[in-house]
């Protein structure tokens, strides 16, 4: 109730004002007019008693005040009284107060665009229903801990497992490429299978038809044949047919009812692989399903491994192969892949954006200071008339928040658009396909507080500094050029601290650029022009018949190089320059006679002969293996000079022994391998290095060996060809169906040189370059404009001693130089500093971006740059300063 | 003017509640009364006045209502609310407790320690 009154007092007071004003002054007159009364019935005269009604009174005017403190408003009202009055005051300096909001404007919607990229692309990418609490499970295998692998189950483990007491609800999934039949030639479609509980674990509904549903999977009965397709494949393969809903799609020759399509801002199971339809699963189709794994809300992860790590201990009891020999479960939220991925990179780039935005503070303080000092006089007055020193800091404060928020407008609406560049930039691996860039509230308060931050922060200095005038000197003082000294010593550590800053700036984009040219002229080793990757998933086959896989693939091979157009085609198992195979793992060896303490670690390569040759690596010495040596696949191996010069420098490493223990035969039902795999291998031949472990890092130690040796369900044909390898796609393609109808292939969507674009080094630093060099200019763009404004400033406050000189003979020249001496030392010391910066700061960013580095030629040239423009900024408003009338100077004053 | 006394910080809300309980009043008025009702041993500064009816009024203990006055003019009559005549009671029985108390100590004698 009370609460209520106070609320409606000062509504009235804040929306009724003249009503209320009235109201007051009404009573008080009343007051006053009854105590006249009052005072003339006790024998005053009329005028007597009105004078001394009101003098014992006092101001209506100040009872007014009184009123307001009375009811606690007077704050708002005098904050409001200086709202208007610095408005006004902006508004008075059209040029500075836009250049100051422009500053800020550049510096907030940087900051927010990358901090919505961050935001909406990493940390809420996803549009499941509570995202937050979905999690991958992972487990970490003791012996591997830095690469966390995902655990399966059987459908009763599954069973079992969703009545864990942590989690809410659980969805089961596997992936599965199948060949959509039925037309010309077989064609490769990754099937996610679902557990039937998706569309409500997911909670995003279909964009035609519908999904999968609990009701198609009922006991009892087979699973139907329904299949529910991405917004990519219904795109790639049906052009967006709004009527496909009730259609067939054949899979392995089965019929299966399209029954709905799914948004395009749905890309599940992208964490393990794309997937192009979704089928309900059933153990007839997919013995094993991974759990996507929701919370209960409030359970923390520590709690939810700490169970789940029983059920799986139990689990491995039942099925060992599913599990690593030693592990940890340790679910992580599914946004965490990608925060792994990108994380660093936008680190970085928020740091730079940071480096951006006080560069705009300094500017807009800068200018700020420079507009104030014209104003000194006013301040003086201001406080001599008895004004708080506050009332004056409030006043410039509220000034600069005006230009912030003016400034943070501007800002945001600029961020959305470039928050969206980092995605365009950076392919898929980087983002979930899911995340979209949206403005919503987290980013809008995001950009508040970034406002009221910086209005704070640039405001601040010029604030204090300008509210404690020398109230005698500036009265007494008729030029304008009064108590300045100790704002002239500041402006110059803002500009020396923003030139500092961006040279930083410049260096960070100079190194970028230097990397990131570096990695584009790399020294591959191999010659990725004109070759393609084929995947060929194989039939599986469980009956270890080796001699009849490799007989097969080599099948393939020869129907492949007999293409016409083809140059050589090569067999190589898994893995595709300059990236590491085995997904970065790399295999242990021994050597035969050399036992080491140390584990000696080797990219394993299984190949064809004709690998070497498809890809122009030179064979330096000794031998290739022979077509009958291949199809034994043991006893024989070629490695690379990296690894002959480590192990044997002398030369000599021809001729001798050595093992690869991961290439042993641990049973796993789809693979096969040779006798003696994990056997002594002889050194038959020595090829050149070529890139292997990323395009940043030399050729780590490789050895090759025949594939026949070890193989699986799965392989890849490099293809040389004479002209694009794409357009030989369909031939390929042609000539495997000849020899099996249902031999498809993977997608194939780039050549291995186009392909190169998409590694992590080259993409993290083409993002780093381009948006580096974008800060980098607006920073130098703002340093400039900060110069320039100084020079022109402290032109200003000397027009008229620059008028005296100017009388007494001084030459154009000397005016010049007196002007842009100051600034110039300034710039100079800027540089020095931001050139100390860069170096201290550059070891540690190596961690960050291991391939961005600075020669001496990227700082000299960041040096003169930032030298040569400065001063140009410098020049250009003396140049005027040079050009003053003496006779209109002095006659001013 | 010897026998006026200063007004103790707080005690006039208190006052102007008491003053208004009898009877609804303008605001002149109050101040009338309570001088009338202390036998004019009371001071009230004007200024200060206005500001704590206010206060009282924002606080919603007071309700004001614009009316005539005996000699015919608009003025602003005050009223006490429910909520002010609870804060009257309260502070009447706060301030009888503090006077009884700061009474009982000056009072005491040395034969009492």
């Amino acid at each position: 109730m009370i609460l209520f009154a106070q609320l409606r007092s000062w509504w009235n007071a804040l929306f009724h004002r003249t009503r209320i004003d009235n109201d007051i002054e009404e009573e008080l007159q009343f007051h006053i007019d009854a105590h006249t009364q009052q005072l003339i019935e006790v024998g005053l005269s009329p005028q007597e008693a009105r004078r001394n009604a009101i003098i014992e009174f006092g101001r209506v005017d100040t009872q007014k005040e009184k009123y307001r403190s009375a009811i606690g408003l007077q704050p708002l009202h005098e904050i409001n009284g200086d709202i208007r009055y610095g408005l006004r005051s902006l508004y008075r300096n059209r040029v500075v107060s836009l250049v100051a909001i422009l500053s800020l404007a550049l510096g907030i919607g940087a900051t927010t665009a990358i901090f919505s990229v961050v935001y909406d692309a990493l940390l809420h990418p996803f549009p499941y229903a509570g995202a937050d609490r979905i999690v991958n499970p992972a487990v970490i295998d003791k012996a591997h801990p830095q690469s966390p692998t995902w655990f399966a189950l059987t459908p009763s483990q599954f069973e079992n497992f969703s009545k864990a007491n942590s989690l809410d609800s659980v969805l089961g999934f596997m992936l599965n490429g199948l060949t959509a039949t039925g037309s010309e030639l077989p064609e490769d479609v990754q099937a996610a299978y679902v557990t039937s509980n998706i569309s409500s674990f997911l909670g995003v509904p279909a964009k035609l038809g519908r999904g999968i549903e609990p009701f198609d999977v009922a006991k009892g009965r087979p699973p139907s044949n329904v299949v529910v397709l991405t917004y990519k494949y219904w795109q790639s393969k049906y052009g967006g047919d709004s009527k496909i809903v009730g259609r067939t799609l054949q899979l392995n020759h089965e019929n299966y009812t399209i029954v709905g399509v799914m948004p395009r801002r749905f890309a599940f199971t992208q964490t393990v692989s794309n997937a192009d339809v979704y089928i309900p699963w059933a153990p007839t189709r997919s013995p094993n399903l991974f759990p996507w794994i929701k919370l209960k809300p409030g359970v923390s992860l520590a709690a939810a491994n700490s169970e789940f790590q029983s059920f799986l201990d139990e689990f491995k009891r039942e099925t060992p192969k599913h599990f690593p020999a030693s592990f940890q479960v340790s679910v992580q939220p599914i946004n965490e892949p990608y925060i792994h991925q990108s994380g660093p990179t936008f680190a970085l780039l928020f740091a730079s954006v940071v480096l951006l935005l006080l560069i705009g503070c300094a500017n807009c303080s800068i200018l700020l200071l420079a507009r104030g000092e014209s104003r000194l006089h006013e301040f003086a007055i201001r406080s001599a008339i008895g004004a708080s020193r506050f009332r004056i800091v409030r006043q410039l404060l509220i000034e600069s928040l005006a230009i912030a928020c003016a400034g943070a407008t501007i800002g945001v609406a600029a961020s959305f658009w470039l928050a969206q560049l980092p995605l365009q930039v950076m392919p898929n691996a980087y983002f979930p396909q899911e995340a979209a860039i949206t403005v919503n509230l987290p980013i809008l308060a995001f950009s508040v507080v970034l406002a009221l931050l910086t209005g704070l922060l640039s405001g601040i200095y010029p604030a204090l500094r300008l509210s404690r005038p020398n109230l005698s000197q500036i009265i007494q003082s008729t030029s304008r050029n009064a108590g300045v000294k100790s704002s002239k010593r500041t402006l110059n550590l803002l500009i020396g601290s923003q030139i500092a800053l961006t040279f930083l700036l410049l260096g960070l984009a100079g190194a970028a650029i230097t990397g990131f040219l570096k990695i584009t002229s790399t020294r591959l080793g191999y010659d990725p022009h004109n070759v393609m990757v084929v995947g060929i998933p194989l039939k599986r086959d469980t009956s270890k018949n080796r001699i009849a896989r490799a007989t097969y693939i080599d099948q393939v091979r020869e129907s492949a190089a007999s293409v016409p157009g083809v140059i050589s085609v090569a067999v190589c198992s898994r893995g595709i320059p300059p990236a590491p195979p085995f997904n970065g793992l790399k295999a242990p060896f021994e050597i035969l006679g050399a036992p080491s303490q140390q584990e000696q670690l080797a990219a394993t390569t299984l190949v064809s002969p004709e690998y070497f040759a498809t890809l122009k690596i030179p064979l330096l010495k000794g031998r290739l293996w022979d077509q009958s040596e291949n199809r034994r696949g043991d006893f024989v191996a070629v490695v690379n000079q990296a690894l002959a010069q480590r192990y044997w420098p002398q030369g000599n490493a021809i001729g001798h022994q050595i093992s690869i223990s991961g290439l042993k035969d641990e049973g796993a039902p789809l693979s096969v391998a040779s006798p003696q795999s994990s056997q002594q291998r002889q050194i038959i031949g020595i090829v050149a290095d070529s890139r292997n472990d990323g395009l940043e890092r030399p050729a780590a130690p490789a050895i090759y060996v025949p594939y026949t040796t070890f193989m699986w369900d799965y392989t890849q044909l490099f293809i040389r060809t004479a002209n694009q390898p794409l357009a030989s796609l369909k031939a390929i393609r042609t000539a495997l169906h000849s020899i099996n109808p249902e031999q498809r292939t993977m997608t194939v969507s780039d050549d291995l040189e186009a392909g190169l674009q998409f590694q992590p080094i080259w993409v993290q630093q083409r993002l780093f370059s381009i948006l580096f060099s974008f800060f980098a200019c607006l920073a130098l763009l703002l340093s400039l404009v900060g110069l320039a404004s100084t020079v022109s400033f402290a032109i200003a406050q000397r027009t008229s001693e620059l008028g005296i000189r100017m009388a007494l003979g001084a030459q154009q020249s000397h005016i010049v130089w007196i002007v842009v001496r100051t600034t110039l030392i300034t710039v100079a010391s800027g540089v020095a500093i931001g050139l100390l910066l860069t170096l201290a700061i550059e070891k540690a960013l190596r961690h960050w971006t291991p391939a961005s580095f600075s020669t001496p030629w990227t700082l000299v040239a960041v040096t003169l740059l930032l030298l040569t423009c400065a001063t140009i900024a410098c020049l250009l408003p003396a140049r005027r300063a040079a050009h003053i009338d003496p006779m209109q100077t002095l006659r001013c004053d | 003017m010897g026998k006026q006394i200063d007004l103790l910080q707080g005690t006039l809300e208190i006052l102007i509640l008491k003053a208004v309980s009898l009877g609804p009043l303008h605001g002149y008025g109050i101040l009338l009364r309570i001088q009338q009702i202390s036998g004019e041993r009371l001071e009230i500064p004007q200024g200060s006045f206005y500001i704590a009816l206010y206060r009282i009024e924002h606080k919603g203990w007071l309700e004001g209502e614009w009316g005539e006055s005996e000699n015919n003019r608009r003025a602003k009559f005050y009223r006490l609310t429910t909520a002010g005549n609870r804060q009257l009671k309260s502070e009447t029985a706060k301030w009888s407790q503090m006077t009884d108390v700061v009474n009982t100590i000056l009072r005491a004698t040395p034969e009492q320690i």
